[in-house]
């Protein structure tokens, strides 16, 4: 009551011409008028001093819809291509602010991944929706390797004929040759012009005429380490050399040029990119009209866009509930696939306690799988896994029979656990402080595992921070365990990464992801990594797995799927088992029946 | 008056150069990698430092600054760090949604809120007043976002009159239009609930003022007595107070935008800080600087043109 006195005195000041503009703008606020974010913040912080309106920048006109160059081939639609005008644009909500770079070569985050896919090539491609198994892609076929008298490797190639590059800006459509597959792997292998330059190296690219290419290989890899270099991952897509010379490496960030089913149209920042159909894609016209991607971080708006037919497909959330919440909609599906990040702990073996394998292992005794999954809800988000090394999504990987038949499969016993601490003169239990993430699925692990250590009395305090922030603390070595959630392409960049001395973090000479500072299994992957036997290299990865868990430097969690939602009337054109590209893939045989 | 904005034009300057400050440390000391957040953790180490590098996070703090007001003073918002763009293109693109929102979402506060604010006052203490204030205390208390939400559900997915994506092209005014309501309503209903208690209170304190009285003892009709007399002092306030409703609504459409995923200021600073894009982030503060401050001047400048009395000195 007397506030509202207060009010109606203030507003008699107001309609008398008494009050002052500041007083206006105090009370209002004080009403809570300006309760809402910015606006109101920095009116007070600037009130009565305005500034002329933003002006005086004369912004350049907006870049014209690209892409609407005259195609020189006509492709070969498939049998059952409904005519363009039938066509339907697919709508996809990605869990994204926004594109980080569509230049295939720098490509890491989900959302450029899954743009970068649709709109380039590679020599040849994981078969869509099924990352275990390679296919010819520019290449007419998977060459055999040869071996050269000094002990080197070649793999020759022979492109596929007439296969056209999408129109640009500043490049008419034309006809993919060697030329431009040896200067995008060139491109590739140049650490200031691409991120995955490391994967190139020992490798010389060469023309051997227009529709072949060369690559020699020193020294030797086996084909499970060579094929996904010339894939449709990382640095293995195929860029114009036209383009590119033409454009400049800065430009194909935001307009990609490519030979994929869908070209590029357009780019409005933080809000959609949108592909359309390449009529003249070497495997037939698509059978979409074009691919618009929507940016739309907020997993509640991506639902209810999904619910409303506004979106087909989405980005899902990574939890067994809302997938089951999903399917429960009659006229929706929620699709879960590999490949999976794996959650491993990583246990630092030159830090004390920890540097006493009984320490580390009480630590795995106290472990429970079961716990851990469910953070995420469990199956089929979540599913187990029994080596850093997922054996689900490639070779290398130990499998639970094989962990077990090692005996380094573990398991919760909490007996064990507090027997192997009271072995190492710990019996009364230790602290540790361990850094994590905001980021749900990190900081829920380290809940988990705080509880469970509580339980053999290994007291554990967390400090959450913001999850580039953690990144950065423990490359600086702050965390005695670390858990890290990562996908990585094959047996060798995990190991080497995570486990090979040279990769130590801040101490070692190319300072990576080994925070356990393991350096017991060098020999192994280096062996692996030149072996080109593939069964005698897998075995020696599983070697190296069961090391790292025979020492309890390395443990591993669970993997996490990828989770997305669709109408069902989106036909993929394939089954989705697995995918590098993080989605499900939208191809020429991609389908919306509305 | 023209000597009066020339002065606060003025005087916008030293504000406006602590703001730019304010706005540039913020940035930066918030935590977070802007290249390891760019990038994800499927990254690669190597590709985090190249795009580490390419964003010229190594120079020193100051160098960022003096370049920054240089730029600025240039009218050179810069380039997003994440896309290489130039920011102001990406500003200009959305901002005439931003614009469209709030004076949509003003509009359907007028609309509903005077209406209800004047019935409530004129029948002070009755049923409708108390229905009214209930129904404007229930608006205060729910974030706009969370309306956002309720109406998506209940107009998009389950009756499907209106899209659950708050925006379609300028080309398409129909559909545009139509994907207006949605987000209008969703910031509007709430900034009605605040007008119709503005509204209530300026006519209560009028309807007792002399001059009314003195209508009323010539016998006037209570409706001219309302429209004719009461009601013409009363929207003197209100109309000084469309500023400020302006300027909380810009700041509200930050998440309606997110919410509806909608174009817009709001789309952009939400997009920007998950990235780290340090110039996208300051260059849009900027531009809400800018606009508040401009906001308040015409506030100012109309406040005279409705009010007589107002002498600009």
């Amino acid at each position: 009551m007397k506030n509202e006195r207060a009010f109606e005195g203030w507003l008699r000041t107001l309609i008398e011409g008494r009050s002052t503009r500041r007083d206006v703008l105090r009370r209002g606020l004080l009403l809570g008028m300006g309760a809402s974010a910015v606006g109101p913040l920095l009116a007070a912080c600037q009130r009565e001093e305005p500034a002329p309106a933003p002006g005086g920048a004369t912004p350049p006109p907006e870049s014209p819809a690209p892409g609407a160059g005259t195609p020189t081939m006509t492709g070969t639609p498939e049998a059952g291509t409904p005519p363009p005008a039938e066509r339907q644009v697919l709508n996809y909500g990605a869990n994204a602010a926004d594109i980080t770079t569509l230049d295939p070569h720098f490509a890491a985050a989900t959302q450029d991944r899954n743009i970068v896919d649709m709109v380039f090539n590679a020599l040849i491609r994981y078969k869509p929706g099924d990352s275990s198994e390679f296919e010819p892609d520019l290449a007419e076929e998977i060459p055999e390797p040869e071996e050269t008298a000094d002990g080197k490797q070649v793999w020759t190639f022979t492109l596929r004929r007439g296969v056209m590059w999408h129109a640009g800006p500043q490049n008419e459509s034309y006809e993919l040759t060697a030329d431009d597959v040896v200067y995008s792997l060139q491109k590739s292998a140049n650490k200031d012009r691409s991120a995955y330059s490391a994967d190139y190296a020992g490798m010389t690219f060469e023309k051997v005429d227009d529709y072949t290419v060369r690559i020699t290989v020193d020294p030797p890899l086996s084909p499970t380490l060579f094929l996904p270099k010339v894939a449709n991952y990382n640095g293995g897509f195929i860029v114009s050399q036209r383009a590119v010379e033409a454009m400049g490496d800065e430009a194909i960030k935001t307009h990609p040029i490519g030979t994929g089913p869908f070209r590029f149209k357009s780019y409005a920042s933080k809000d959609r990119v949108e592909l359309q159909a390449n009529d003249d894609y070497f495997r037939g016209s698509p059978r979409l009209a074009g691919v618009q991607v929507r940016f739309m971080s907020d997993p509640t708006s991506r639902e209810l866009a999904l619910k409303s037919g506004e979106m087909d497909v989405v980005g899902g959330v990574a939890d067994s509930t809302w997938v089951q919440k999903i399917n429960e909609e009659p006229n929706l599906q929620a699709d879960v696939f590999g490949v999976g990040e794996v959650a491993f702990l990583n246990l630092n073996m030159a830090r004390e306690p920890l540097n006493d394998i009984r320490v580390r292992q009480a630590i795995l005794y106290a472990i429970d799988r079961e716990a851990h999954l469910a953070v995420f809800g469990g199956p089929p988000v979540a599913e187990s896994v029994f080596s850093v090394v997922p054996a689900q999504f490639m070779p290398g990987g130990l499998t639970q029979e094989e962990a077990e038949q090692a005996g380094v499969a573990y398991g919760r016993d909490l007996d064990r656990a507090r027997q192997l601490l009271a072995e190492a003169g710990l019996g009364d239990g230790f602290s540790l402080t361990l850094v994590t993430s905001e980021m749900d699925a990190y900081r829920k692990n380290y809940e988990v595992l705080q509880e469970e250590l509580r339980e053999i009395g290994i007291t554990v305090e967390l400090d959450v921070v913001d999850h580039s922030t953690m990144h950065r603390l423990i490359r600086e070595d702050v965390n005695p365990i670390v858990i890290y959630i990562a996908f990585r392409p094959n047996a060798d960049v995990y190991l080497t990464q995570f486990f090979h001395s040279d990769s130590i973090v801040v101490t070692g000479p190319r300072p990576n992801t080994n925070f356990s500072h393991y350096n017991q299994i060098d020999d192994l992957i280096e062996q692996a990594r030149v072996e080109t036997d593939p069964e005698r290299q897998e075995e020696l990865w599983k070697q190296a797995n069961i090391k790292i868990l025979q020492d309890a430097v390395g443990f591993p969690l669970h993997y996490i799927n990828q989770v997305y939602g669709r109408s069902k009337a989106v036909d993929y054109g394939h089954e989705v088992k697995s995918s590098l590209a993080l989605y499900p893939g939208f191809t020429e045989q991609t389908t919306v029946q509305r | 008056m023209v000597r009066y904005t020339v002065r606060r034009l003025l005087l916008a300057i030293p504000t406006l150069l602590a703001v730019l400050t304010i706005i540039f440390v913020i940035v930066r000391v918030a935590p977070g990698d802007p290249a390891t957040a760019a990038l994800g953790d499927y990254a690669s180490e190597e590709a985090v430092q190249a795009l580490r590098q390419r964003m010229g996070l190594d120079r020193p703090l100051w160098v960022q600054y003096v370049r920054f007001l240089a730029d600025l003073a240039r009218g050179d918002l810069g380039r997003s760090l994440i896309t290489g763009q130039p920011v102001i293109d990406q500003i200009r693109h959305v901002l005439p949604y931003t614009l469209e929102l709030t004076a949509a979402a003003i509009l359907v506060g007028l609309v509903i809120g005077v209406p209800i604010g004047i019935v409530t006052a004129v029948r002070r203490n009755t049923a409708v007043d108390y229905v009214g204030r209930v129904v404007s205390l229930a608006g205060l208390s729910v974030p706009a976002f969370y309306l956002g939400i309720l109406l998506i559900y209940f107009f998009a997915v389950r009756l499907r009159l209106f899209p659950a994506l708050g925006a379609a092209e300028f080309s398409k005014p129909g559909a545009h239009l139509h994907a207006l309501v949605l987000p209008a309503l969703s910031l509007g209903l709430i900034e009605a609930a605040y007008v119709t208690r503005m509204t209530r209170s300026v006519v209560l304190s009028v309807l007792n003022e002399d001059y009314v009285r003195t209508a009323r003892a010539k016998g006037l009709p209570e409706r001219v007595v309302l429209f004719g007399h009461a009601l013409r002092s009363a929207m003197i306030p209100l109309v000084s107070l469309i500023g400020l409703f302006a300027i909380s609504l810009i700041g509200g459409s930050v998440l309606t935008e997110e919410v509806f995923a909608r174009p817009g200021l709001g789309k952009l600073m939400i997009g920007a800080m998950k990235q780290k894009d340090y110039t996208m982030l300051q260059s849009i503060m900027v531009v809400y600087a800018f606009i508040i401050v401009l906001i308040n001047l015409v506030t100012d400048l109309l406040y005279g043109v409705v009010d007589p009395r107002v002498r600009y000195e």
